[in-house]
């Protein structure tokens, strides 16, 4: 190989990249990146969120090589797929091969030559891009972005993109060589970025269930050609703290850094192939030796026959055709070569593969698996189809309009009759059947999906109205604008700069929340599908977004044709019509297709701002903050001690009319003069009354002043009466997505916490609150809980309730108590629901239900839906029973669970009336392995106990009372309903889900905990959960139960609202052992402590003498915390059955390293191998070790810490050894 | 008849690529030569509609074509002199594809259309086979094909026998004689041959400027009496040339064979009269440009 020839070549690919439009709009986006990371944007999720608190550095090496993953495989590998294999396809299309190769230029030296001569200029790129971010992050740092900004250092910056960005870009680089080396076809070398993106994005970097074994996950990690899933998983899941994220190096073990290595390795070794091939292609085929002799071949030039008829016999005549013939022909040609584009070939076996892996990994509350419906499925693959087929149809449209180009076909094409606009839309056409194909694969394996599934048939109507009315109009503008793009281009590569530079905008402003429904051309994460009622919410702004898209699309079709590049235009000539008088007249013409798009863009604007999402609402809700924040934010208000509430729903039109009356008891000690009141934006002809007299409140942007004539004495009550009508919610919502709380035809859901239906006494915090004028935490004084506390959240007091409801007759209405009348008249329902029990809030669910009934119980769910009743009844009735038994009799008469269309993802337990929304437990996808169904249930009744009978008070970690008790009792109601092995899983789960989720820097201990911090979430529900599960364990099962008893006893009437020091101080009288009692209640109340178990050296041997086996290994807490925790060395299935049998636990072992070997169990004819272990038990502090011997009659497999689930600790699948 | 009035074209740079082009093309064969970047294709792709010129028009039969190419489009064949087709197509569909986006019918039907067309350019036995095992010369028959079906009433070839061999370019004569009763076919070649056989007028561009019209007995006659042939020494070239116009000089055994254009026609040393061709013609005006023409026309009239 000539080094000179070789070079040669480089320096000729180098300087022809450089100049293409694709390299500097590269070079845009990477700048405008780099600026807006340098704000911090993009974070590790480290560090303390408060103002002052550390945060994670942007320029850590973590960091980096976070961004460099996302970057390297979203943006460099599109534009890097399309130069490093466009390069000899463009030769060949330029006809330069012929001379090129007719010089000593070896094949090698070309295809190495363009290779490092596009690697050279997107290193280039990276250099810049790197240079930019440190320019902008140490140079041009802002005020507010240095509390991101660490010191400057060069191998911050060098490290993580030699390891992750370099990679990646040669194997991008040299694949995308031989694909177009070998096919010659520029569709293939788009599919490797896509296949690839499609892929990571929605598959490798996403996936893992709490099932996946550790060697497959750590094989993801391996052949994830991004680098992502690696360094998440190992460096960034389980926080690590920001001080170890800001000053440590990136780590690469032996297995990461070698795959790192294979990959660049592959894409050299990609290209040394493509020489080989292009050596081949040179030398031209093998000669093939003829076995019968050759067929003696019609010379070319023979003299014709003497009859060839005279060119005036044939009577020709062109009559040149119509536009739809035009358009027909044009599609015919289009579709004979789209037979032989291989990538067609290929999406759809990877449509098929990623729209199924997707509905796999479909996740729900609780992160439990989701059942599929044609609905769900149609609306979770919209964005994968948008995004697969936006990518196709941009390659595919180029490639169509250059296609006469590129074969030279264009002079004697565009020289014929046929209209340009029959041009354009006759392969529109035919690549349209792209997109055909695409939503048919789809569309089957939907369809697999369901089959496989087994418990939802086929509909078509979903994909209909998802993918036909919502989809194909994205497609069809996206295709009309990459058209245009082209036309006014008039070149491939700066049609494809352009689009993924307005895919990447689209993106970035998605991310970035600035997008509503205006610009939401593709419908990111816009549409929610509910089985009860397609798209009732914003219905009108999706129908107007679509329209104004389509319009669009009527437009950029119109200006292709116009400006399609069929005749090349002439420079001078071009600047006459740039004229503003010709450019007017231009736009006149144009006017007609202008306006539509525009009084459409308008209209729709209008409706997002006038919504409840909208400007209006934003202004009205900082109104009211600025307002009344510092005068009534914690002003004494009087509380609610009967309500009685009227209301009329027309679900049809999102109507509302209420009229009601609150008894309103002054309990702050003090005379009230003055109290607040809110009510809700969307209020209209609102009428106020004081003890039945007509009232003008002073109306302070939106919270009402109430001046009774004479004070409001302590103990006194007044009523205060409203009527207003309203529609709920009010116009659109912003960019799509759903709602909490509404009237909608399909259903109704409206809570007391809000001024949905009833106004609420008091300041409502949180209203016009954002990242703008979003203020720290309150710090509690200390001792702050001493004394009475107030509630948490609803009403001080328990309240009596009255709801009478009116809807049409099919609706059921439900609210909370029990139903005193339901009676129908002239086609309109009337229910009347009255509280047997006090309450301290309530609300009203409508909808049109089956319902079926247990003990006590009752579940009304869509008659669709009926998957998982039986498993939810048996858990309700269970839990009514046993959580009677266990905590607090149930004071009401029935416990009721409503279905709600899950344009909102969450549950509330309403005293009696707890409403689900139906992709919580009703669209669950349960198994006989792990009952989600029951454990979302059992976790929603529980808070009949912990947040109703049981109201929290206002204070840090008050919530752990209900969230974490809740989790608490649904450990608790599955081992005892479910058996001990789905409660070990539920626990572990739990844990996972606590260790993934918390943030080591800002979790505050449980009794701080406010709810403010990423990572609280985990806290609350899952450590809380399991705090309490441990607090079972020491101090017994049967003391836990009777202390919750007395808890809820002594705290149930209130005024004075409990927390969790009033309930470590309740549960203390109950625990056998005080001491360690209060070091528990220390550690795991007062301290941030996990414990992080691991097993090393672990050997086992034969014992001499009585053939018995001795395990020894060394047990490190590498974690926090101290905690007697049990090891266990066993062997066999410890739970074989699918049924999961509560099997009693083991005898307790003694505290020394003593064998305690189980006996093993009578094995009968076919069962598998019984079940045996040997234990012991151990307690190490933190960073201590211990060497730990275990003597079995039995020859191990298994070494496990904490078999039984009984000790919080992270990473716990490490702990465990298997021989 | 094709009427071209001061036809401009400067692409950026600037590049003058037609400078104010004057030309009617009656009915029947007109040739159009010139040396590479006269402006021979750039003033055919305009004439095609395939781009638009700085100023200037040209008409068809009275009607305006430069400034709504489509009205040329229907009455057109044309075949450029570098063009390719779908690799992937038979040479029957492809020419059928064609005939469809032209709107080309025919009493025999379309297939049988496509049958004869391709008979006539003895592309029959390979009607079947994909374009892309098409060799060139192949190629160029077939985009012949394309190009005079349908009637076109104006038929611009550019460097159309370009990879056919003898045989073929006699063949593609006859059938461009058979096409020119009736229309405007429009030659643009580089072989003085091809013009001088086939082509009662043409015209010859040089650096964008339109240098002659004429006919070749006219452009012959111009010359007549004012080219002579000789021999000189390899060295003795450039001598010459001083002297007087070479016209063509060629090395034959060790001696360059040499042609001259004198226009006193005074015998030069060594010299012999020859007869004027149409070659000669078209390298003495091509050279001198306008100038040149006036100067023959003077001088033939002294003589």
């Amino acid at each position: 190989m000539s080094f000179r020839r070789f070079l040669e070549v480089a320096r000729a690919e180098f300087r022809f990249q450089t100049r293409r439009p694709l390299f500097w709009v590269l070079l845009i986006v990477l700048g405008l990146m780099a600026w807006g990371m340098s704000a911090g944007h993009m974070r590790i999720s480290s560090g303390d969120s408060d103002v002052g608190g550390k945060k994670a550095f942007v320029t850590s090496q973590f960091a980096l090589a976070q961004m460099l993953c996302v970057q390297v495989m979203l943006l460099y590998g599109f534009f890097l797929a399309v130069a490093a294999g466009m390069g000899i396809i463009r030769d060949e299309e330029l006809k330069v091969g012929e001379i090129l190769h007719s010089t000593p230029l070896t094949p090698g030296e070309y295809v190495w030559g363009k290779f490092a001569g596009v690697m050279g200029a997107f290193g280039l790129v990276l250099l810049v891009d790197l240079a930019l971010r440190a320019f902008f992050n140490h140079v041009l740092a802002s005020a507010e972005s240095s509390e991101f900004i660490g010191p400057f250092a060069v191998w911050n910056y060098a490290w993580p993109a030699l390891v992750m960005a370099v990679p990646t870009l040669l194997f991008f680089g040299g694949v995308s060589s031989l694909l177009g080396a070998w096919s010659r076809k520029p569709i293939l070398v788009f599919a490797l970025p896509t296949l690839l993106l499609l892929v990571c994005l929605f598959f490798v970097w996403d996936w893992e269930p709490s099932w996946l074994p550790v060697a497959l996950d750590r094989a993801l990690m391996l052949v994830d050609p991004g680098g992502l899933r690696w360094l998440d998983h190992t460096w960034l899941k389980v926080d690590r703290g920001v001080e170890y994220y800001n000053t440590q190096p990136l780590g690469v073990d032996l297995a990461f850094g070698a795959s790192r290595l294979a990959f660049a390795g592959f894409g050299l070794a990609s290209v040394g192939v493509a020489a080989r091939l292009v050596a081949r292609e040179l030398r031209g085929p093998a000669p093939v030796r003829a076995t019968t002799p050759a067929r003696e071949r019609e010379p070319e030039h023979a003299v014709p026959s003497p009859g060839a008829t005279a060119l005036a016999d044939l009577r020709m005549h062109a009559s040149p055709r119509g536009l739809v013939a035009g358009i027909i022909e044009v599609a015919r040609a289009e579709l004979r070569e789209l037979r032989h584009q291989p990538g067609l070939y290929l999406f759809v076996p990877l449509i098929l593969l990623q729209t199924v892996s997707i509905a796999l990994v479909r996740v729900g509350a609780f992160d439990t698996p989701l059942l599929s419906t044609p609905g769900t499925l149609a609306v979770g693959s919209m964005n994968t189809l948008t995004l697969l087929l936006g990518l196709l149809l941009l390659f595919y449209t180029v490639e169509s309009l250059e296609r006469e180009n590129a074969r030279g076909l264009a002079s004697i094409y565009y020289a014929t009759p046929v209209r340009t606009a029959g041009i354009l839309f006759g392969k529109a056409l035919a690549n349209s059947l792209v997109g055909v194909v695409i939503l048919a694969a789809a569309w089957l394996a939907c369809w697999i999906v369901l089959l496989v599934q087994g418990k939802v048939g086929m509909q078509l109507t979903p994909f209909l109205l998802t993918w036909g009315l919502c989809l194909v109009p994205t497609l069809i503008a996206w295709n009309s604008f990459v058209a245009l793009l082209y036309a006014l281009g008039r070149n491939r590569y700066t049609t494809y700069a352009l689009a993924l530079g307005v895919l990447i905008f689209t993106g970035w402003m998605q991310t970035r929340g600035h997008m509503n429904w205006v610009g939401n051309w593709n419908l990111w994460n816009a549409l929610q599908w509910s089985d009860m009622g397609s798209f009732e919410l914003g219905r009108n702004a999706l129908v107007l977004n679509r329209l104004l898209y389509l319009s669009l699309a009527v437009l950029c079709i119109a200006l292709a044709v116009r400006v399609f590049p069929r005749r090349s235009v002439d420079t001078a000539r071009t600047l006459q019509r740039l004229r503003p008088r010709a450019l007017a007249r231009a736009a006149l013409q144009l006017a007609p297709m202008l306006l539509v798009p525009l009084g459409l863009g308008i209209w729709l604007f209008t409706i997002v701002e006038d919504g409840f999402e909208g400007g209006r609402y934003e202004k009205l809700g900082k109104d009211y903050w600025r307002k009344n924040i510092a005068t009534w934010k914690d002003a004494p208000k009087p509380a609610i001690v009967a309500a009685e509430v009227d209301l009329v729903l027309e679900p049809a039109r999102h109507f509302l009319h209420t009229k009601g009356e609150y008894t309103l008891l002054n309990d702050t000690g003090k005379a009230l003069g003055r109290f607040p009141v809110t009510k809700g934006p969307h209020y209209r002809n609102l009428r106020w009354t004081l003890e039945g007299v007509e009232y003008t409140p002073e109306d302070r942007a939106g919270l009402e002043i109430f001046t009774p004539p004479v004070p409001l004495a302590p103990g006194a009550s007044l009523h205060l009466g409203f009527e207003f009508e309203g529609n709920y919610p009010e116009g659109a919502t912003k960019n799509g997505g759903g709602t909490g709380n509404f009237v909608l035809p399909s259903g109704v859901v409206l809570t007391s916490f809000g001024s949905e239906f009833v106004p609420v006494v008091g300041f409502v915090d949180g209203v016009g609150v954002d990242e703008d004028n979003k203020s720290d935490p309150k710090v509690w004084p200390r001792n702050w809980y001493e004394g009475v506390t107030k509630s948490g959240f609803g009403n001080n007091l328990p309240h009596t309730t009255k709801v009478t409801i009116h809807a049409p007759a099919e609706y059921t209405l439900n609210s909370v108590g029990t139903l005193a009348s339901d009676t129908v008249e002239n086609g309109i329902r009337t229910s009347v629901w009255v509280s047997d029990h006090p309450v301290n809030f309530f609300n009203v669910v409508a909808g049109k239900w089956d319902v079926k009934r247990g003990k006590g119980t009752a579940i009304y769910y869509h008659p669709g839906h009926a998957y998982n009743i039986d498993e939810m009844l048996e858990c309700l009735d269970g839990a009514r029973q046993h959580f009677s038994e266990w905590f607090y009799p149930y004071p009401w008469n029935e416990l009721k669970l409503s279905e709600f269309p899950g344009i909102a993802n969450y549950a509330q337990g309403f005293p009696t009336n707890i409403t689900f929304s139906e992709s919580i437990g009703f669209l669950t996808e349960s198994d006989p392995k792990a009952h989600a169904a029951f454990m979302v249930t059992a976790h929603e009744s529980a808070h009949q106990w912990w947040g109703n009978i049981l109201e929290p008070g206002e204070g840090p970690g008050a919530d752990i009372l209900s969230e974490g008790m809740a989790h608490f009792s649904t450990i608790l109601l599955t081992g005892e309903m479910r058996g001990e092995r789905e409660r070990i899983e539920l626990c572990k789960r739990f844990e996972e889900k606590y260790g993934d989720g918390r943030q080591v820097d800002s979790e505050k201990p449980m009794v701080e905990l406010d709810g403010s911090r990423p990572g609280d979430r985990v806290v609350l529900y899952e450590k809380g959960g399991w705090v309490a599960w441990m607090m079972l364990d020491l101090v017994g099962r049967a003391n836990m139960l009777r202390g919750c008893q007395e808890f809820i006893r002594r705290f149930e009437k209130g005024p004075d609202h409990p927390v969790l020091q009033d309930f470590t101080q309740v549960l203390r009288e109950f625990a056998p052992e005080k001491e360690a009692y209060d070091a528990f209640v220390e550690q795991w109340f007062q301290q941030v402590v996990v414990p992080e178990y691991k097993l090393e050296n672990v050997t086992r041997a034969i014992l001499p003498g009585d053939g018995g086996w001795e395990v020894k290994f060394t047990l490190r807490n590498a974690g926090t915390g101290s905690m007697p925790v049990v090891l266990c060395a066993s062997r066999g299935e410890r739970f074989p059955d699918e049924q999961a049998s509560a099997e009693k636990p083991p005898p307790e072992p003694s505290d020394s390293n003593v064998v305690a070997a189980a006996e093993p169990k009578e094995k009968a004819q076919d069962e598998p191998e019984p079940y045996r272990a040997s234990r012991t038990r151990v307690t190490l502090g933190a960073g201590e070790s211990k060497e730990v011997v275990l003597r079995c009659t039995f020859e191990p497999q298994l070494v496990t810490v904490d078999p039984d689930a009984l000790v919080l600790q992270l990473r716990r699948k490490f702990a465990l050894f298997k021989f | 008849m094709l009427t071209i009035r001061d036809l401009v074209k400067v692409y950026p740079g600037p590049v003058a690529a037609l400078q104010g082009i004057r030309l009617d093309i009656p009915q029947g064969m007109f040739g159009l030569l010139g040396p590479n970047g006269a402006g021979k294709s750039t003033l055919m792709r305009i004439l095609a509609g395939l781009l638009e010129p700085t100023s200037g028009m040209a008409e068809l039969d009275g009607q305006e074509i430069t400034s709504d190419p489509r009205r040329v489009w229907s009455k057109l064949g044309y075949l450029p002199q570098d063009f390719g087709f779908y690799p992937n197509l038979t040479g029957a569909q492809m020419l059928e594809h064609l005939l469809a986006l032209k709107g080309v019918e025919s009493p025999l039907g379309k297939k049988r259309l496509v049958a004869e067309l391709l008979e006539r350019v003895n592309l029959a036995s390979a009607a079947e086979r994909k374009v892309k095992t098409y060799s060139g010369g192949m190629r160029q028959r077939l985009g012949i094909a394309q190009a005079i079906a349908g009637n076109p009433r104006l038929l611009i070839v550019d460097e159309p026998t370009a990879g056919l061999d003898p045989e073929e370019r006699l063949r593609f004569y006859h059938l461009l004689a058979e096409l020119a009763e009736g229309r405007i076919v429009l030659l643009s070649t580089h072989i003085v041959e091809d013009v001088s056989v086939l082509c009662p007028r043409f015209a010859i561009l040089s650096e964008g400027r339109l240098v002659a019209e004429t006919t070749p007995v006219e452009a012959r006659a111009l010359l007549e009496g004012a080219i002579f042939e000789g021999s000189v020494e390899k060295g003795g070239l450039e001598d010459l040339r001083s002297r007087c116009h070479v016209t063509q000089s060629m090395l034959s055994e060790g001696r360059l064979r040499v042609r001259i254009w004198r226009q006193d026609g005074r015998v030069p040393p060594g010299f012999e009269p020859a007869r004027a061709t149409l070659e000669d013609a078209y390298l003495v005006l091509t050279h001198r440009g306008r100038v040149a023409r006036e100067e023959l026309l003077l001088a033939g009239a002294a003589r």
